[in-house]
């Protein structure tokens, strides 16, 4: 649920991504096998033993292959792990400064950096963008598309078609966003009849292209979307009902962070009921991140229940524990803690992720969201840090002793 | 008094104990309705913003400027030494309790706090204070010879105090500095200063029902929209503004404060130290203290050690830092904080530790479950992180240690020193001209005495107007 976002295309200068090959065979075979096994045998990651085997392969060749993240591992202990928990978590502030990675980067995603500003943005630097693609399709698929298990991956059992309208940039208007990236991948399947896109980093949304192809819609309606450009365009359609075709959906992402006042949910979803027609069992929750590739929902759209009460479920190639937030001691199922992610798909770059995102895991290894985790409202009268940037900025640094 | 309820122990609905955050004096009208806010542990009551209230707030407070005038000096610095040592003994360890709930400090931590800032309020402090500035005392009471001239030093009128921080006892000490130039004073206190400074308002009331009736105390959320009419009315009626804060809080009060009204300034600073562990191989308890004092929230706190000699005994230094900095968590609990902050420490952690395995010169010490973090880098790295964080940078010598402060002129307090021998007066020189205020031994940092040079200021010379008459 909060900002994703933008990814800077790296490795361009042939005009070309850069070939898979030039990954360490170990990690390219590893790669592709987990690429094919997310496309047609998902469900074998439902088997904790299975899961556990598969995370240990890959930190080992992680190991061999990322020596930046072998020697974070040294310093954290060093010890093999018994199981893929105690290998230990990355804190997502470590993919700021530093490219981690086991080769060559076909696309680097960047966040939004808000907290540590643009020269701390963080940085996902992966090396597939086709095991990206098969991370995220299963899983929108199931959610955003009807589809269940096998059926996902069969495009001649697709559901109706359906016209997509985004409010997340193109791809090639962003091109370091991971999000822009996935609304590529779904912009292409087979059931997408049209597609159009109706937001752009710098102006924003478009409300009047975005009501054209609203109206031009016969098929239902996939809107894909933030949570801020959401609200822009609810505040720009004003009172103008705008009903979308019966059976339209919606997915929105991302906070409001540092954008406009933050919103309740409910209160969005009625706004979206009201304006657009799309009952809140249609609009589905996406929470990613810059830092992986798989991505989880909170509902199958048609059948999604009230928003209060969802919770989000990543592929079966995920999973999340929540830590204590004081010594990050593993919390039981229902404790609220900072969620940490092992994700399968980041092969290649850092599976195991401890987020800033508060949550309980329940006991069928759904996520139950409950937000970034909250500053102190009291501060002392010392320099905080952002104050110590602005005030030193320009000075440049004296000679280093 | 129209006194709040002391020490009132009421719930609010969420459950938490309620504090009155106000405390106006006996003439005062007394307020209609109230408002509710979180303060740390605590739910804190405070009227609603009555603009009618606020000029009739500042009309009591003006009556009490003439009876405050007439007492001497003299007796004037006995009352509130009196107030101030006998405050301390009446705190009792529900006072503590939510003293320390209102600031997020562990109670160890408070009453520590409580006890160093509370050495500054005594009769000998205050009279060190009083005569550190005013040689001659009488010159507060009337015109004293002064060459050729008489002289005499009176406040403008009524001061308003605006706090914004967390740390216990500021607003104390602001109100006594106002009330020893026989000034009558509003006091705001930070949303994390208001129990201790509601107590202390009331206590001087009790005691001395003539400075009771010339210092008011209010919380409100400073800056925000309800509230803009009535800070609006308060800055043009106060005849000085004393604005401690954020630079963002400094710039909204400066803009809004009128040219005519006098205001002093107090923006957020950051403590540094420069230690030669071979002069003083006991330093680093010394550091602990200053990192730890306050959870690191105080404008005198260390975040930055510059260790003079080479980076093995820098590195050496810094764990030694580390196991002081660990046996003080002990001895002085870190507060509650939220756990966004100590999300943060995690991921400043892992970042630095990352960095740190891709070849970077960072080092790092911490104990998992401990707050404290030691780092040993370089200075490009650096910003101050809080929570007890401690940033060693080894520097060949004194010279280095200068030159790579410099950049930070625009933020520099307090300047720790330990083991500087022949060097301290070209040190002390050097940091005077980059822009340090205080230079004092690493085991002083956390209490200045009540004399010190608050920002480079003389805290009550820059609270009066010097007439001449020849």
């Amino acid at each position: 649920m909060h900002p994703h976002w933008s990814l800077r295309l790296v490795a361009r200068e042939s005009g070309t991504m850069a070939d898979q090959s030039t990954l360490p065979p170990e990690c390219a075979e590893l790669i592709e096998e987990l690429a094919g096994l997310f496309r047609d045998s998902e469900d074998i990651f439902g088997c904790d033993d299975m899961f556990d085997y598969m995370a240990r392969r890959v930190h080992a060749v992680q190991r061999a292959t990322n020596p930046v993240l072998r020697r974070f591992w040294d310093a954290a202990g060093g010890s093999e792990p018994g199981a893929w928990h105690e290998i230990p978590p990355v804190p997502v502030a470590a993919l700021r400064d530093v490219p981690i990675a086991s080769g060559p980067a076909e696309v680097v995603f960047r966040t939004s950096g808000t907290t540590g500003g643009a020269a701390r943005r963080g940085e996902h630097h992966v090396a597939s963008v086709d095991l990206y693609r098969a991370a995220a399709r299963a899983n929108y698929r199931r959610h955003l598309f009807g589809e269940d298990g096998a059926a996902a991956r069969t495009p001649s059992a697709a559901a109706s078609d359906v016209t997509l309208v985004s409010l997340i940039p193109h791809p090639t208007a962003a091109p370091d966003s991971s999000l822009s990236a996935m609304a590529g991948f779904i912009a292409g399947e087979p059931e997408v009849a049209h597609a159009t896109w109706v937001f752009h980093p710098r102006q924003g949304v478009d409300a009047g292209a975005f009501e054209r192809a609203a109206r031009a819609a016969s098929p239902p309606v996939l809107l894909l979307t933030t949570a801020f450009a959401l609200v822009q365009l609810l505040d720009a359609l004003g009172d103008a009902a705008l009903a979308l075709p019966r059976g339209s959906r919606l997915m929105e992402t991302g906070g409001f962070k540092g954008r406009v006042a933050a919103v309740d949910r409910a209160v969005l979803y009625r706004r979206v009921r009201d304006a657009l027609a799309v009952p809140e069992s249609h609009i589905i929750n996406e929470y990613g991140m810059t830092e992986m590739l798989s991505q989880a929902y909170d509902g199958a759209a048609g059948h999604a229940g009230p928003a209060s009460s969802r919770v989000h479920r990543f592929p079966p190639w995920v999973r999340t524990r929540a830590l204590d937030p004081l010594d990050l001691a593993p919390l039981p199922p229902g404790d609220v803690g900072l969620l940490a992610h092992f994700d399968l798909a980041n092969a290649a770059s850092v599976c195991h992720l401890l987020t800033e995102d508060l949550g309980a895991v329940t006991e069928d290894g759904g996520v139950r969201l409950a937000g970034r985790a909250p500053g102190s409202d009291l501060r002392g009268c010392s320099l905080t840090a952002e104050s110590f940037l602005r005030a030193t900025r320009g000075r440049g640094p004296g000679s280093r002793p | 008094m129209t006194e709040s309820p002391p020490a009132t122990d009421d719930n609010s609905p969420s459950g938490r104990p309620v504090l009155d955050g106000w405390v106006w004096p006996a003439g005062a009208p007394s307020p209609i309705s109230h408002l509710q806010i979180r303060a740390g542990g605590l739910d804190i009551r405070h009227p609603e913003p009555d603009l009618d209230v606020a000029g009739r707030l500042v009309a009591s407070l003006r009556a009490s400027a003439r009876v405050l005038a007439a007492i001497p000096s003299r007796e004037l610095i006995a009352a509130l030494g009196r107030a101030g040592e006998s405050f301390v003994n009446s705190i009792g360890d529900n006072g503590l309790w939510r003293i320390a709930q209102n600031a997020e400090l562990s109670r160890e931590m408070t009453a520590e706090v409580v006890s160093g800032m509370a050495a500054t309020w005594s009769t000998e402090a205050l009279e060190g204070l009083v005569y550190a500035e005013f040689p001659d005392p009488r010159v507060l009471d009337g015109f004293v010879p002064d060459n050729e001239r008489l002289v005499s030093a009176t406040a403008p009128g009524i001061t308003l105090h605006l706090g914004a921080g967390s740390v216990p006892g500021v607003t104390v000490m602001s109100i006594i500095r106002a009330l020893l130039v026989k000034s009558p004073v509003l006091a705001k206190p930070g949303a994390g200063d208001v129990a201790l400074t509601a107590a202390f308002a009331r206590h001087l009331g009790r005691l001395d029902p003539r400075l009771g009736a010339a210092a008011a105390v209010q919380y409100w959320p400073g800056g925000t929209a309800p509230w803009a009419r009535w800070e609006k009315e308060l800055f043009a009626a106060a005849d000085q503004v004393v604005v401690y804060g954020s630079d963002a809080t400094v710039e909204s009060v400066r803009a809004r404060t009128p040219a005519s009204i006098r205001l002093i300034e107090h923006g957020h600073r950051i403590g540094v130290a420069v230690v030669d562990p071979t002069g003083d191989p006991g330093a680093v308890s010394d550091a602990a203290r200053a990192v730890a004092l306050f959870d690191q929230e105080g404008c005198v706190s260390t975040h930055l050690f510059f260790v003079l000699g080479d980076r093995a005994a820098a590195r050496e230094w810094s764990g030694a830092l580390a196991d002081a900095l660990s046996e003080i968590e002990f001895a002085l609990p870190p507060g509650h904080v939220p756990a966004g902050e100590l999300s943060a420490i995690h991921q400043m952690r892992g970042l630095l530790e990352m960095e740190a395995a891709s070849g970077r010169d960072t080092e790092l010490w911490y104990r998992k479950g401990l707050r404290w973090t030691v780092i040993l880098g370089g200075l490009d790295g650096f910003s101050p992180a809080g929570g007890r964080t401690a940033w060693v940078i080894p520097a060949a010598d004194v010279a280095a240690c200068l030159q790579a402060l410099s950049p930070l002129s625009p933020v520099l307090q307090t300047v720790g020193i330990a083991g500087i021998g022949e060097e301290r007066q070209g040190l002390a020189e050097g940091l005077a001209r980059i822009g340090a205020t205080r230079v004092v031994p690493l085991r002083e940092v956390a209490f200045p005495g009540a004399e010190w040079l608050h920002d480079g200021h003389r805290p009550l010379r820059e609270l009066v107007r010097w007439t001449e008459l020849h």
